[in-house]
């Protein structure tokens, strides 16, 4: 249970750990939106190039990245398989047929496409979360979100109470294994089907469960104060956040993918091959 | 009687990611035993006994594990039986508290094993007494209340009402003080009366050498070895090797035999310290 | 003046609907720059609290306590009390802020505002001190108890306090890491003469201290140097143990042998071979 993904990093030193965690973030942003509007296998293709190439300039092992993924590729898997068999096309003929399964042609298109766009979707917040320590998020974060102090919005208190959820979700999560270890021990059985009686025996969970984060939080607060916290007022930072040519680059060239997987989609000069790539 | 024959567990099998945790291990515990179960942080101590109410379970092809006459490798267990046999005492267990009076929080296990509630009652009350907390004074009160010693003990005494013939401990006196740490061993010494087996997880080495009469060494999963306390601690190498730290008695003992002094190197009491140091030196 | 100074302290708290504990009570003492105290007690003797109201996490409700001067219950002042006394705490789970050892460790003195080139020095230095420069860049998930707690006392280093409070820290360790962490503390104290006041019920720990407080019942029942180990009868009061090599010299001095009072492992050695002067010696 202590492999959960969430602030998850893998300590290296690519240019994709060094690049700017705002600019990563600003990118990831433009990553996704582009992302919805792939609709070809040409411009999946061309997404997935870029993806990957991030991937292996990242110097992050595969098995971690994909060990991050697990429970989502199983998923995903899952959804896919499910839209390829239930997919309906009244003008077509389906390949096979199964009683009330039917495989069409253009649902195995569909369905690898919308397991495509999700992986693509998954692949580069992973990328994010495994290159980037959670403080360097929450200080890209805070800066990024800056304009909103002018709203009277605390960004700052907001971005340290993510720092310190991310620290804390595992050791929770951890925690909660122990709890219902311990109960099951004392013959607590959590394996009704009963959904108001399963509510019921996670009482003994819960409760120390809220007991034991009540705690931590008060232990947590007694340090930081311990440790001269006072809020945003007087406070520096040891990693000040500096962007370098790299990352303007960066951001101008995956700019400039998103303009090719527009024009890809649209074919606005009306060019011969995107219209023969166009399934 | 737990009897353990080739058990081997991985952590996420056929994946990139496993982790072997145990390496065929073989142990039995008698009836009657204070088992003693040592070595460092990540040997698989508590894998292997969560092994034994099937908290995790014996994985296929992995060896076998046998409680009395239940072959925990079986598909199908009797959990509840199992579970009212074996008792599981966890690190910190007072963090495992949730109701709101000392009385129903005790009576939690025998309720899960569906007694009728006089029997449930009756063992709660014992079960408070036996760890020597005052009945009356104390069933009424919210657990969270308590002292960090009487938590502890109510957490005990949790376990002790489902009356298990085997009684599992994870470091059972772990954060407690000097007072704290006695005043446990001490109840789980009158536990023993009524449920014969004990076994302890410790890394207080003048604990196990007080209270145990066999002592498994576990090492990277393996088992390195199954002791008399004398023997163990007469192991100098053995234990480095493991990285498990010697009695503070033993190693006074060892540092007066470097400093040339006749006395023997495997001494695990006090009261026998004592008594070499005034032989060598000619007082007794 | 003295460095940090309890004078009548007195505090309670609240347990249960209005059943008021009375934690401490009329307590004075005081600490010195460069002084090692070991502070013990047993549970519910009043220890942590007073762990407490050293830096201000709480204020006195009688009495006064004092750092450098200043007194804990003038809210203006207690950036500069924290500034001088760090405190660590017993649970090694519950004090890192971040999931990153060096981000941690900076957590501190970014609060104290310092350039980020200073808080850089400070955080290497640190982390250099506790000897876990090579665990830098990792997560807490991979370090063991001991090494969190060390993390945990380059988080208060970084802040270059003058005193260095120990709440039972080494409490929920196992032997090897208490022993990890008690060598870095020894280590700060001998060599870059860091006041430390160490509240531990490890006696063995305690007798490593230059001084011993000893609280009873939220009352100081003694205080003074290592002497204090020779008056079983004061342990016996307040029902804590002697350390190990006091209690088995006590019993050899009953049958005849008197060995002195020794505080760790290499003075007993000694001084039982030079008591037997040289009989038995086989070397």
């Amino acid at each position: 249970m202590r492999d959960v993904t969430i602030g998850q990093y893998y300590p290296s030193d690519s240019i994709v750990h060094r690049a700017d965690p705002r600019f990563k973030i600003v990118i990831l942003i433009l990553y996704l939106v582009t992302v919805f509007f792939c609709e070809s296998f040409l411009s999946f293709g061309f997404m997935t190039f870029f993806a990957v190439l991030t991937v292996i300039l990242s110097r992050v092992p595969i098995n971690k990245v994909l060990k991050s993924l697990k429970f989502i590729l199983i998923i995903l898997a899952f959804t896919t398989f499910l839209m390829m068999i239930f997919y309906k096309d009244p003008g077509n003929k389906p390949l096979a047929e199964w009683g009330i399964f039917h495989i069409y042609l253009n649902g195995i298109y569909a369905s690898v496409k919308l397991g495509w766009r999700l992986l693509l979707f998954v692949i580069m917040p992973t990328v994010l979360t495994l290159t980037s320590t959670p403080t360097e998020l929450c200080d890209a974060l805070e800066s990024l979100l800056k304009p909103l102090k002018l709203l009277h919005i605390p960004v700052h208190e907001l971005a340290l109470i993510m720092s310190i959820a991310l620290r804390l979700i595992p050791t929770l999560i951890e925690e909660t294994d122990k709890i219902i270890n311990a109960q099951k021990a004392r013959g607590a059985a959590f394996e009704s089907k009963n959904p108001f009686r399963k509510i019921k025996a996670m009482i003994p969970v819960l409760i120390p469960l809220f007991v034991s984060s009540f705690r931590r939080a008060d232990d947590l607060a007694d340090a930081m104060d311990s440790r001269c916290y006072r809020g945003a007022k007087g406070r520096t930072r040891m990693k000040k956040l500096h962007f370098h040519v790299g990352d303007v680059i960066a951001l101008l060239f995956w700019c400039a993918v998103t303009v090719c997987v527009l024009f890809l989609k649209y074919n606005w000069l009306g060019w011969g091959f995107i219209s023969a790539w166009s399934l | 009687m737990i009897k353990v024959d080739r058990l081997s567990y991985v952590y996420s099998p056929k994946t990139p990611f496993t982790k072997q945790a145990l390496f065929d291990i073989d142990l039995k515990i008698d009836t009657g035993d204070f088992f003693g179960i040592i070595g460092n942080t990540g040997a698989g101590k508590s894998t292997l006994v969560s092994h034994f109410n099937a908290l995790t379970r014996v994985q296929k092809n992995s060896g076998t594990v046998l409680v009395d006459d239940m072959d925990l490798s079986a598909k199908k267990i009797d959990l509840k039986k199992l579970r009212a046999k074996v008792g599981m005492v966890f690190q910190y267990p007072e963090h495992q508290l949730f109701d709101d009076t000392v009385f129903k929080d005790v009576m939690f296990g025998p309720k899960n094993l569906g007694l009728p509630q006089d029997e449930q009652k009756e063992r709660a009350r014992q079960a408070i007494r036996l760890v020597g907390l005052d009945f009356d004074a104390i069933a009424e009160r919210s657990p969270f209340e308590l002292s960090g010693g009487q938590k502890r003990r109510v957490a005990l005494a949790g376990v002790l009402a489902m009356r298990p013939e085997i009684l599992v401990l994870d470091e059972p006196t772990a954060g407690l003080d000097p007072a704290g740490k006695r005043d446990i061993m001490q109840l789980i010494l009158r536990a023993k009366e009524t449920c014969p087996t004990v076994v302890m997880i410790s890394h207080n080495m003048d604990e196990i050498a007080a209270y145990c009469n066999r002592i498994a060494v576990l090492d990277r999963g393996r088992v390195a070895g199954v002791f008399s306390p004398r023997e163990l601690f007469g192991s100098e190498k053995l234990l480095a090797e493991c990285g498990v730290e010697l009695p503070l008695v033993t190693e006074m003992a060892a540092g007066l035999n470097d400093a040339g002094i006749d006395i023997d190197r495997s001494i695990i009491s006090e009261d026998e310290l004592v008594s070499a140091i005034l032989k060598a030196g000619g007082y007794a | 003046m003295p460095f940090l100074e309890f004078k009548n302290v007195g505090y309670s708290y609240i347990s249960g609907e209005d059943d008021y504990i009375r934690a401490l009570d009329s307590v004075s003492f005081s600490v010195e720059r460069g002084e090692f105290v070991a502070l013990v007690g047993c549970n519910g003797s009043g220890k942590s609290t007073l762990a407490r109201l050293c830096n201000g996490l709480i204020a006195p409700d009688d009495g006064r306590v004092t750092v450098d001067g200043d007194d804990t219950s003038d809210k203006s002042k207690l950036h500069g009390i924290r500034k001088k006394i760090g405190v660590v705490f017993q649970n090694p789970d519950n004090q890192m802020v971040t999931t990153v050892v060096e981000d941690d460790v900076a957590f501190g003195p970014e609060n104290l505002g310092l350039p980020p080139a200073e808080i850089r020095e400070r955080v290497d230095l640190a982390l250099k001190s506790v000897g876990m420069s090579e665990y830098a860049k990792s997560g807490p998930f991979r370090l063991s108890g001991g090494q969190k707690q060390r993390v945990a006392i380059a988080g208060v280093l970084a802040i270059k306090p003058e005193l260095m409070i120990l709440d039972e820290a080494t409490g929920m360790l196992d032997p090897s890491g208490r022993r990890e962490v008690m060598d870095v503390v020894k280590k700060l104290n001998r060599e870059e003469n860091m006041a430390v006041v160490m509240i531990t019920h490890f006696m063995e720990e305690a007798a490593v201290a230059d001084r011993i407080i000893i609280l009873d019942k939220g009352r100081v029942a003694a205080d003074g140097g290592r002497e204090l180990f020779e008056d079983t009868a004061l342990f016996d009061r307040v029902g804590l143990e002697l350390p190990v090599y006091v209690r088995v010299a006590q019993k050899l001095k009953e049958k005849g042998l008197d060995i002195g009072c020794p505080l760790d492992i290499t003075s007993f050695v000694e001084n039982t071979a030079s008591a037997f002067g040289g009989k038995g010696r086989g070397v």
